[in-house]
């Protein structure tokens, strides 16, 4: 091959970003999965990027602090609710996805994974139940 | 297809920057889901009142906490722009070909966006601020 062909870059249709793995050729549920990581992803760039820079930028540039009032008049408007439940559900399902394709890649014994795998889901769910209750069950009336 | 005077050190081990961009996505998004557990255990104390609830936040009130958080902002700002360029690619795969700069750019955009973030958190608790 001479420099020249070399220095072309080649398009790779099969992976073409070299993320953590190609496109499913088959459908089903780990092409549902593939698809779902990078819609739920984009929408996690606005709401996890804009839950930080709230929280952690103009929180400090307007002098306020997050405590207990703060969360109180926030999670009194259904609008922070419905952003935070979004936020917390879409984050836990990419990020416990994105868990489950790691572990796929390093563990290699079927047994070892199905239950290192499992193990993950049911601390997940069970975590997932809590934050959501956290959400649902906070009364912002209460002092 | 890398060629030798681009690859990187890290650890000693020699990386391309696109095995540099790879890796990176898998350690922040590891890192963003670790913090994510921690943190709806520390929220979940909103629920016992606004003494056990305020006492909690006390514990990020430090310079090493605000370390770590503005750790887990870069972590979340990079894997927030390489993401986007993995959907870029992955639907339209002609853009392969700005694979080199795109990554860079994600790179060097997250350093640049976190010089004022890293600032803003952190000016407050540093012995000048």
């Amino acid at each position: 091959m001479t420099a020249s062909t070399n220095r072309r870059p080649r398009t790779i249709y099969s992976n073409p970003s070299r993320a953590a793995r190609p496109k499913p050729e088959a459908s089903g549920r780990e092409r549902f999965w593939w698809i779902f990581m990078r819609l739920s992803g984009l929408a996690l760039v606005f709401l996890a990027l804009g839950h930080m820079f709230i929280m952690h930028v103009l929180v400090v540039l307007t002098g306020d602090q997050i405590d207990f009032a703060f969360v109180q008049s926030r999670w009194g408007t259904p609008f922070w609710r419905i952003y935070d439940l979004l936020l917390l559900v879409l984050a836990f399902m990419h990020g416990v996805n994105g868990a489950r394709i790691v572990i796929s890649d390093y563990v290699a014994h079927r047994t070892a994974r199905s239950l290192i795998i499992g193990v993950l889901l049911f601390i997940s769910a069970a975590w997932l139940i809590l934050g959501i209750a956290i959400i649902a069950l906070f009364d912002p009336s209460a002092s | 297809m890398e060629r030798s005077h681009e690859l990187i050190n890290l650890f000693g081990y020699r990386m391309s920057w696109a095995q540099l961009a790879w890796f990176g996505h898998r350690a922040s998004g590891l890192g963003v889901l670790l913090f994510l557990f921690l943190h709806i255990v520390e929220t979940s104390t909103i629920l016992f009142g606004p003494e056990v609830y305020d006492f909690t936040q006390t514990f990020y009130a430090n310079l090493p906490a605000k370390i770590g958080e503005v750790l887990l902002m870069a972590a979340l700002v990079y894997h927030s722009l390489n993401g986007l360029r993995v959907i870029v690619m992955d639907f339209w795969p002609s853009t392969t070909i700005y694979y080199r700069p795109l990554t860079y750019g994600v790179i060097a955009a997250t350093t640049i966006a976190m010089v004022p973030l890293g600032l803003i958190i952190l000016t407050p608790y540093l012995p000048w601020g």
